[in-house]
């Protein structure tokens, strides 16, 4: 990665993109020399954010960190294999449900519930992707909206998902006698969890699948000609996305302690569309970046009172006027 | 062009950097006035509600300053928005407790409350809830809140006595789907079996949708003596314009959270006749009179259907802090809990051991004339 980079940079020496403040501060993280650097910025102001500032301030940042991982998950499908999903909330309730049902009506702990959470997910990326590979466009579109509130419709009616009111009173879990319970600490969960999911798409994009989900993004035809297996590639990019959203669900469950159908409408999964759309798709910095964006953003307008969705709103297209691939796009596409 | 984009971008910057210093920086309480939260939605479908209930904490609030204050301190209000929403009901929950708020007042959408309980149940801060009703919310309380808003068991029980004495044999009853209408649907629909008579239709709509006739076909069917809506005004004003258009002739009666009235806006003169289910209302208090007046003269209009109860929160946490004699937690909420059925607004409050109204104040209404009126 380094060295194509660096090719790239000796063949184009004038940078492509607007120069603004914006932008040469980005620039910082394509620079491979500085690059580590970066990160190593981040991951000391991540680990020492809630140090410094309040609970309240540590339990928006986890809300955050939450949504990376949501994002990252769902930039696999849309970003990487170039699948609109328009119900990836499902995959979060998946998830979510799953663990909190185990609790409740198994003795299976938390951990022991986790790999069932997980194959539950990917059953229902298998679920989604299944019917809807020979779909494109507009059509894949409405059919996972569908998806996702048919998910959302089927926990609100049933028995066991505790219908309407949800599931309350889920046990927060242990760890090696560790009880996870303070917003502090389930900080540092999420925290965790966003490191690994960033690593994971990194050496996602990279591999073999990563390329192939890249010449499918291109052109499908094309790549299919190439030899590149269609059906298994995409189903693999619901697989995995539909895993990212489960781990976001389990961690969410036990974090909140109570789940009802409210937390996964379609706005939800909008709302995770729109930081990947916002932030840059296909690109780990400008998803984080678009997590963080959405979350924060209404929060820390939360002082204007009712006024405070419009101007954010306003403020979201201005970034979509201005910045219209996203405020930090890939170079590939 | 240029310049313009690099400015705006900039700028975004230095709004975003400032955006986070105010973070790190939350303002403090100051020290000679006393913080009170107010859970409510101010945002979102259910707004109307909610900044009906802010209003009525804010006019609570002024009369005591105006008075000298608590414990010769301030009142000072700062708004939570749940939007009922769970996940934005914590962060304002949140928000709240990191204030160091002395109480909280409000709390409306049952399942948007039900996870901030936690929250102020691990900072130990007094929670007054004014709406909120579902059960649910009993077991989830930690003992620091408080539910001045009669559950939906009470409800039920009204409404069961009610079409009991309407001579109605056979009920169809339809939900929302959310915490609230489906908690108080299931408990229609178990107390109106127990009384040994029939559900002719038990149907669950979601929220928003702007066309029932499936529903209204699948009732005349089933030919109800009386349709009970549990859920909201917005959805509830159109079911009842569509059951009447398609000619059905029974009885339609809501539950509380549809007493607004707005329902009269949106249901037109198909309203006309329809039975509510209430929380007692300022109109129908005859102590809140000059509560109504201060209402209408500050904001125009009449006060909501929670407005009475809220105030009554408001006033009830302030009486308490007075009795504690100091801001401390643990004070406030053993006074809170020795509440001695004193009258209020809206009737007497005292609680069960649950910390639930000991005494249910339900009301039935009536639709007349384009308003509610007392049914009884």
């Amino acid at each position: 990665m380094a060295d194509d980079a660096a090719s790239r940079r000796r063949r184009d020496p004038a940078p492509s993109r607007p120069n603004t403040g914006v932008a040469q501060l980005l620039a910082v993280f394509d620079d491979p020399r500085k690059f580590w650097l970066a990160i190593a910025v981040v991951l000391v102001a991540v680990a020492v954010a809630p140090l410094l500032f309040g609970q309240y301030a540590t339990v928006i940042l986890t809300n955050a960190l939450l949504y990376v991982v949501l994002c990252l998950g769902l930039n696999i499908v849309v970003g990487y294999a170039g699948l609109l999903d328009l119900g990836y909330a499902a995959f979060f309730a998946v998830g979510a449900y799953a663990v909190a049902i185990l609790g409740q009506q198994t003795a299976l702990g938390f951990w022991a519930a986790i790999p069932f959470a997980l194959v539950a997910a990917a059953a229902a990326g298998v679920i989604i992707g299944g019917p809807t590979l020979r779909l494109r466009s507009d059509y894949l579109a409405i059919v996972t909206l569908g998806f996702g509130e048919i998910v959302r419709f089927s926990a609100r009616n049933l028995e066991i998902t505790g219908a309407a009111s949800g599931i309350s009173g889920i046990e927060q879990p242990s760890l090696f006698g560790w009880h996870i319970d303070s917003p502090t600490e389930f900080y540092y969960v999420f925290a965790l969890l966003s490191v690994f999911a960033v690593i994971a798409s990194v050496r996602l994009a990279n591999s073999r699948l990563g390329r192939a989900w890249l010449y499918v993004r291109h052109d499908e035809d094309a790549a299919e000609a190439m030899g590149i297996d269609r059906v298994r590639v995409k189903l693999a990019a619901y697989v995995i996305g539909s895993i990212y959203g489960a781990i976001g669900g389990i961690f969410f469950a036990v974090n909140l302690g109570a789940i009802s159908p409210e937390s996964f409408s379609f706005e939800q999964s909008v709302l995770i569309l729109m930081a990947v759309i916002l932030g840059g798709m296909g690109k780990i910095p400008g998803v984080i970046l678009g997590a963080f964006i959405i979350v924060l953003g209404p929060e820390l307008l939360r002082d204007l009172g009712e006024l405070r969705l419009l101007v954010f709103a306003v403020g979201l297209l201005l970034i979509m006027l201005f910045r219209p691939s996203g405020i930090w796009p890939s170079r590939k596409s | 062009m240029r310049i313009t984009r690099r400015t705006l971008a900039l700028t975004a910057f230095a709004g975003a950097a400032l955006g986070g210093l105010s973070l790190a920086s939350l303002p403090a309480a100051a020290q000679d006035s006393i913080t009170i939260g107010v859970q409510v939605p101010t945002t979102g479908p259910e707004a109307t509600y909610g900044n009906d209930m802010f209003n009525a904490v804010k006019i609570a609030a002024q009369e005591i300053n105006e008075k000298g204050g608590l414990l010769g301190r301030q009142i000072e209000l700062t708004a939570g928005d749940s939007a009922c929403d769970p996940q934005q009901a914590v962060n304002a929950a949140s928000k709240l407790a990191s204030q160091d708020v002395v109480g909280v007042v409000g709390g409306y959408c049952s399942g948007a409350t039900l996870p901030t309980l936690k929250i102020y149940g691990d900072a130990n801060i007094p929670f007054v809830i004014t709406a909120s009703n579902s059960t649910k919310l009993i077991p989830a309380n930690p003992g620091n809140a408080f539910m001045i808003n009669s559950t939906g068991a009470d409800q039920t029980t009204k409404a069961v006595e009610f079409m009991e004495s309407k001579g109605i044999e056979s009920v169809a009853i339809v939900n929302q789907g959310d915490a609230y209408s489906q908690d108080l649907a299931n408990l229609t629909r178990d107390a109106w079996e127990q009384a040994g008579k029939k559900v002719a239709a038990f149907e669950t709509v979601n929220k928003g949708e702007q066309d029932y006739s499936a529903l209204v076909t699948k009732i005349k069917a089933a030919d109800p003596d009386a349709v009970f809506w549990t859920a909201y005004y917005a959805d509830g004003g159109l079911l009842i314009r569509q059951l009447r258009q398609g000619g059905y002739r029974g009885t339609i009666a809501v539950g509380d959270g549809s007493n607004s009235p707005k329902l009269f806006e949106i249901a037109g003169r198909a309203a006309e006749g329809v039975y509510a289910f209430s929380n007692p209302t300022a109109e129908f208090l005859p102590k809140a009179k000059s509560f109504s007046e201060t209402y209408k003269k500050q904001f125009g209009n009449a006060p909501g259907p929670y407005a009475p109860l809220t105030y009554d929160g408001m006033m009830l946490l302030a009486w308490a802090i007075e009795k504690a004699g100091t801001t401390d937690h643990g004070p406030i909420i053993e006074a809170l809990a020795s509440a001695d059925g004193q009258e209020w607004l809206s009737g007497p409050i005292s609680f069960t051991d649950e910390n639930t109204l000991a005494r249910s104040n339900f009301i039935v209404l009536e639709g007349k004339g384009g308003e509610w009126a007392l049914a009884e």
